[in-house]
């Protein structure tokens, strides 16, 4: 290999890897990508080489992320919710791409207010939720009290299954994936809510159980394997997987590139790299 | 904005060629080949084609062959790869040029891993060995089994590939190897590489555990694409000791060679981690 030439040409190389002629015929226009999945400010456990939002937003321009629905790392690990929401809104509102996702943690007495305050108050369309992490269960009572809530204000849900592989968590927080199977009872009994699932690694049982629940959503940041999307798409449903890749915490790239390598048809692409978002937050 | 404008975080096509990507951790139907010794490890390598070989470019792709010595729990298998050990080699027929092979070995039995070093390492085609981390074959490599195939090994030549993970709560399986455990065994042979498969998979315990120990490479695959550890690797081991494995299909492309491409680090160390290193460890002369 001639080194020289590869460092010499590798910022043209780098630049861009085309979709192939299935989706060549793309002509109409396209808002570009909306990611459903990325986080603000520091992981506490290390430094993440995008943990500035400044850098992390030039990242997602790089990769033609035009709609990024953002939570905060401050929202899973502080106890002062209300100003780590607060925050996460004044540091989406420097960057137009960056939509506020704030948090409640209803195990915790005063949830409402910081449910108003972020949907009512701060005008977020969707909040997150950290079962495993704020260590309460899907049948604790209030979270069916915030299903509805969330249904009747119009405001998704999103659901954090995992912030990391439980293998590699660190041990001050290692905690097993949120244990979802009592979803599909509470969704039954509030049939508008929207719940988005977030860094699911989904399996062929656990889709099997989810799979029917036409309110439910899927990302894609650890549906892993050379045809993971495409077979998250195939156990669920083709209106309902919205792109999604955990970043800062896993690199941008990474589920971006897994979409490509699933070798979707145009119109499905087109569903997940932003449509199906839109079906989830009208 | 087009939808055919967009770009997705890959390399240009001509990049990845000028990659030269030699994946050292391809695994299809790692755990079984399929009941007839083949069929499921061909039909897995035909759904990583897209992203091995059209997408990334990979010049070659080595994988970890079972050979008959217990390796599974299939008893059938077992007799049938001993039996017809022309099924081993297909892969290589099926990509022509491109496939690389490390057998799995069982420490568990030493005998016939022996009698399998000359069988497919003295007298080819296979390039090096496999410890794995489950199944039958696995036992964990401060074991004093570990010593003598080893050493045989070496005397062979082959690469050596150790299967390590660091998992949170304490190892689930006893045949399991830690990074500091592939210490002990490597520091009884200094100067002879080994590879730490997948850095430990928390990796930043794993870097630390081998970052004194300049025979003990790393290899990138079997863990979510979390950032920043390829920048880590870089600077406590030197991207001369980290090797690129893709783990293809049961991980992606994406999760795998994100690792690489997207890290800040050079072009030259990029170079070096997707392929140069692994050749030189094969043995392999550079152009």
């Amino acid at each position: 290999m001639k080194r020289r030439q590869l460092l010499h040409t590798a910022t043209a190389g780098s630049a861009a890897m085309f979709l192939p002629a299935v989706i060549a015929k793309a002509g109409e226009g396209f808002e570009g990508i909306l990611d459903s999945n990325v986080s603000l400010f520091r992981w506490p456990f290390r430094r993440l080489p995008l943990d500035e939002t400044s850098l992390l937003v030039e990242k997602l321009r790089s990769l033609h992320v035009t709609t990024a629905w953002a939570g905060s790392f401050e929202c899973c690990f502080h106890r002062d919710l209300g100003e780590a929401n607060a925050r996460l809104h004044r540091e989406c509102d420097t960057y137009p791409e960056l939509i506020p996702v704030g948090t409640v943690d209803p195990s915790r007495r005063g949830w409402e207010r910081d449910f108003d305050a972020c949907v009512s108050g701060l005008q977020m369309p969707g909040l997150r939720l950290f079962p495993n992490l704020h260590q309460y269960s899907l049948d604790h009572p209030a979270v069916k009290r915030l299903f509805l809530r969330a249904a009747e204000s119009g405001t998704f849900l999103q659901v954090v299954v995992t912030l990391e592989d439980s293998r590699t968590q660190p041990e001050q927080i290692a905690a097993p994936d949120a244990d979802l199977r009592k979803l599909p009872d509470l969704m039954r009994a509030v049939p508008d809510v929207r719940i988005q699932l977030l860094n699911l690694r989904p399996g062929v049982s656990q889709l099997a159980a989810l799979k029917d629940l036409p309110g439910l959503f899927f990302d894609t940041a650890r549906a892993d394997s050379v045809d993971g999307v495409a077979s998250l798409l195939a156990g669920t449903s083709p209106e309902r997987v919205v792109y999604g890749s955990h970043s800062p915490f896993l690199i941008p790239e990474a589920a971006l590139i897994r979409v490509h390598e699933s070798n979707l048809g145009f119109d499905t692409l087109r569903s997940v790299l932003r449509e199906n978002s839109e079906r989830m937050n009208p | 904005m087009q939808l055919s404008d967009i770009s997705y975080g890959l390399p240009g096509r001509e990049q990845m060629k000028r990659y030269r990507i030699w994946d050292s951790y391809f695994t299809p139907s790692h755990g079984h080949p399929g009941k007839d010794g083949v069929s499921a490890l061909l039909a897995d390598m035909d759904r990583a084609k897209r992203s091995a070989l059209d997408l990334g470019q990979f010049e070659k792709c080595c994988f970890f062959p079972h050979v008959g010595i217990g390796t599974t729990s299939d008893s059938g298998l077992e007799r049938l790869l001993r039996e017809k050990p022309e099924l081993v080699l297909k892969p290589f027929d099926h990509w022509p040029g491109r496939m690389l092979g490390m057998i799995q070995l069982n420490a568990n039995d030493k005998t016939a891993s022996l009698e399998a070093l000359n069988r497919w390492l003295r007298d080819g085609p296979m390039q090096g060995v496999y410890f794995p981390g489950g199944g039958p074959g696995a036992l964990c490599c401060t074991h004093r089994n570990f010593l003598p195939l080893v050493e045989r090994v070496v005397e062979l030549g082959g690469v050596i590939m150790q299967h390590t993970w660091f998992v949170t709560g304490g190892k689930p399986k006893p045949g399991m190897s830690t990074p500091s455990e592939l210490v002990e065994l490597a520091q009884k042979f200094p100067d002879y590489p080994f590879v730490c498969a997948h850095a430990g998979g928390e990796w930043e315990r794993g870097i630390r555990a081998v970052a004194d120990h300049p025979n003990i490479f790393i290899e990138t695959s079997g863990f979510d694409a979390t950032a920043g550890f390829i920048e880590m690797a870089v600077r406590e081991l030197g991207a001369a000791r980290i090797i690129f494995g893709s783990h293809l299909p049961s991980r992606s492309l994406g999760t795998e060679l994100s690792k690489v491409t997207a890290a800040d680090i050079t072009e030259e160390e990029k170079f070096e981690i997707l392929g140069a290193n692994f050749r030189k460890l094969l043995g392999e002369i550079e152009e």
